[in-house]
């Protein structure tokens, strides 16, 4: 790695379907710095400026960085990108690295939900539900709005009950108009709330189970920093959870250790200033073109 | 042949494009053109009599509009796009159809077709036992002396012993190209790609069998002599599953970086795997198609006895042909595909799953409403599994 003493850091860029993310590490593996924001509707704009406001939050210039993985449901439109990874490999790396020990991992996205099975670090199976909102944090979403409240205030209102009405519609649509007539019913709002989260978790539960849930088990997702989801996911489940510290971030930080691994790899090869050259003649230049 | 000049692979992927082409013109100089459904109709018997066999699949491309008419949506949608294509005179090339119950809407398909496709001239269905026992091919057997006398009836023709003979000949001639077609992705690269080789597969259910021999001989030929483009990936897989007449799902699965060698499909292995042995007669044609064809549509239980007492042994029973595509391939992983709604397939994946789990073989299973829209979110799921092997 003697030729890249000047350049050991690493980025990942996740473009989720609601949530960018980038990370970028150095040559051990450390964080550096991590940003979070929105995705909207141009994905390759989001794809500059995350990684503009992450190189800035780590003081340092796109040419320090050696290998950029991009993952995520846009992780097609990251044009400076050196390699595109699938967000299943990138979580089950990044969740590994946080808790070595880990065997399963449930991510609830924007628009997604998937469980993966961890073994020695590596991905080896995995469940998704990609073609439906149900058990995602669109539902919750949709909830919310039905009920007139800020997503934040969701999670400490339903932790003051202990008796959550059932929601039994898995169907997002099906489950707002259920949530309109348990209001009707003048059920409290508390207990309207924790129905809505076990929802949730069963239906997630039941992919999960799909897989065989073995400990320890680790949940992350933009879901997962709500602490009512935690709480009934844990209860559905029947044992405790471990959540990172930024739980959304777990997939931009499995690309960043990929991306210093393919480094690494190339280095090996010997193949790594043929890829750096052509790197900083043609990818990085459409990044500072593009980005600003 | 189509043309003078087009022959071979580029041939293939003519016909593939346009299916209907060559019956079409066949038809103009006075030929009978007869579709069938699925695998179990007999080939032969309608080659025998003179006729063309062509092989009716949907179109992944066309949405289902008219066959909302005659079936709701929780209907398998490979078959609803079967009758979706009859309803819009898109088979006005046919002379008729034979179906068989190798499930029910496989069934209830033929009885649609009569009652609401325009022109219908020839509808058969045949009745199919759902076990392999020794019985079932006797009663098997009597279900396709009547197929045969209801074509005579048709053609006016008689259907002898070596009309039969001979066309049971060009089949297995045909199977047996088949065969010799797979051996060119035993190796590492494998010689052609599988979109090209279902692009042949798919042709030759579109043409007359010796058409479709000519054919073969010379696409073998062909990729034996050219230089390979394929490049050596390091997932080698085996797709599993039900009818996919369309290349889409087998270019994603190349584009994620795997190469598929073998496959358990109707449109492929298990089409060709097995020959009619001899004296060729209605009875070893039972044979061949009742308990030679492996698919889940009959359940293959070989000792009743030990099978009902051991789930691995009847996971045996069940799979063991995978095992050998697994070890003559060099197969690393599987891919199990299924039309939603396919109780047959449905009812077979945690089972094979599990098989294929004992072999050492990781498995991802899939499930599309046979539209290549509903490909695009597999794509990830793919990629992944993909990577796991990597």
């Amino acid at each position: 790695m003697n030729n890249l003493a000047s350049q050991l850091h690493f980025a990942g860029i996740d473009i989720g379907s609601t949530m960018s993310k980038a990370v970028i590490v150095d040559a051990e593996s450390a964080m550096k710095a991590y940003v979070v924001g929105p995705t909207g509707a141009e994905h390759r704009r989001r794809a500059n400026k995350v990684m503009e406001d992450v190189l800035a939050r780590a003081d340092l210039k796109i040419e320090d960085i050696a290998y950029i993985v991009s993952t995520g449901y846009g992780r097609v439109n990251v044009p400076f990108a050196d390699k595109q990874i699938t967000e299943l490999t990138c979580h089950a790396r990044g969740v590994a690295s946080l808790f070595p020990d880990v065997r399963t991992a449930i991510d609830i996205g924007g628009q997604d939900a998937k469980v993966l099975k961890i073994k020695n670090g590596r991905l080896t199976d995995f469940l998704t539900n990609d073609k439906c909102a149900a058990g995602t944090g669109r539902f919750l979403e949709v909830a919310a709005e039905t009920l007139g409240l800020e997503l934040n205030e969701m999670g400490r209102i339903s932790m003051q009950t202990d008796t959550p009405v059932k929601i039994n519609s898995l169907c997002t649509i099906f489950a707002q108009q259920e949530i309109i007539s348990r209001l009707s019913e003048g059920q409290p709002l508390p207990d309207i709330l924790a129905g809505v989260y076990i929802a949730i978790a069963t239906r997630v539960v039941k992919l999960a189970r799909q897989l065989k849930v073995e400990t320890p088990v680790v949940f992350t997702g933009g879901v997962a920093k709500n602490a009512g989801m935690v709480k009934a996911m844990e209860t559905v489940l029947g044992m405790k959870l471990l959540v990172p510290q930024e739980p959304l971030i777990t997939g931009a930080l499995g690309a960043a250790i990929l991306a210093r691994d393919q480094a690494y790899q190339l280095v090996q090869r010997g193949e790594y200033d043929s890829h750096r050259e052509k790197k900083l003649s043609e990818a990085y230049i459409e990044f500072t073109e593009k980005g600003s | 042949m189509v043309t003078a000049v087009t022959k071979g692979l580029s041939l293939a992927k003519e016909v593939y494009q346009d299916r209907g082409k060559r019956v079409r013109e066949l038809r103009k100089a006075g030929k009978k053109i007869i579709g069938y459904v699925c695998l179990y109709p007999p080939v032969e018997i309608i080659t025998a009599m003179g006729l063309i066999p062509f092989r009716v699949f949907g179109d992944m491309n066309e949405t289902i509009t008219a066959a909302d008419q005659v079936s709701t949506t929780v209907v398998c949608p490979f078959l609803r796009s079967i009758i979706d294509l009859g309803i819009k005179g898109k088979f006005n090339f046919l002379d008729g159809i034979v179906g068989a119950h190798t499930c029910d809407i496989g069934a209830g398909l033929i009885i649609q077709w009569r009652d609401y496709v325009k022109d219908a001239a020839f509808t058969h269905l045949i009745d199919v036992p759902h076990t392999d026992h020794a019985a079932s091919v006797d009663y098997f057997s009597g279900q396709l002396n009547s197929f045969k006398r209801h074509l005579e009836e048709f053609t006016g023709q008689k259907l002898t012993d070596d009309k039969l003979a001979k066309a049971v000949e060009q089949h297995n001639r045909q199977r047996q190209l088949v065969r010799q077609l797979y051996d060119l992705r035993k190796p590492d690269p494998p010689l052609l790609s599988s979109s090209e080789n279902l692009e042949v597969l798919v042709a030759l259910f579109s043409l007359p069998v010796d058409e479709g021999n000519e054919l073969l001989e010379n696409v073998i030929e062909e990729v034996k002599n050219c230089v390979n483009k394929q490049v050596s990936k390091k997932a080698r897989l085996l797709v599993w599953g039900p009818v996919f007449d369309n290349t889409s799902l087998y270019e994603l699965i190349e584009s994620a970086g795997a190469s598929v060698v073998v496959d358990d499909t109707c449109v492929g292995t298990r089409a060709f795997w097995a020959d009619v042995r001899p004296p060729y007669d209605l009875q070893s044609l039972a044979q061949r198609y009742l308990v030679d064809i492996k698919c889940p549509r009959t359940y293959r239980q070989s000792e009743p006895a030990e099978t009902a007492r051991s789930y691995d042994k009847d996971l045996e029973s069940r799979f063991n042909y995978i095992r050998k595509a697994v070890t003559d391939w060099k197969v690393n992983g599987a891919i199990l595909q299924s039309v939603k709604y396919c109780d047959t397939h449905g009812y077979e994946v945690p089972n094979l799953r599990h098989y294929l789990d004992t072999l050492g073989i990781p498995s991802l299973y899939i499930e599309h409403d046979y539209s290549e829209r509903s490909l695009a979110p597999i794509k990830t799921r793919v990629e992944a599994f993909v990577e796991t092997l990597g």
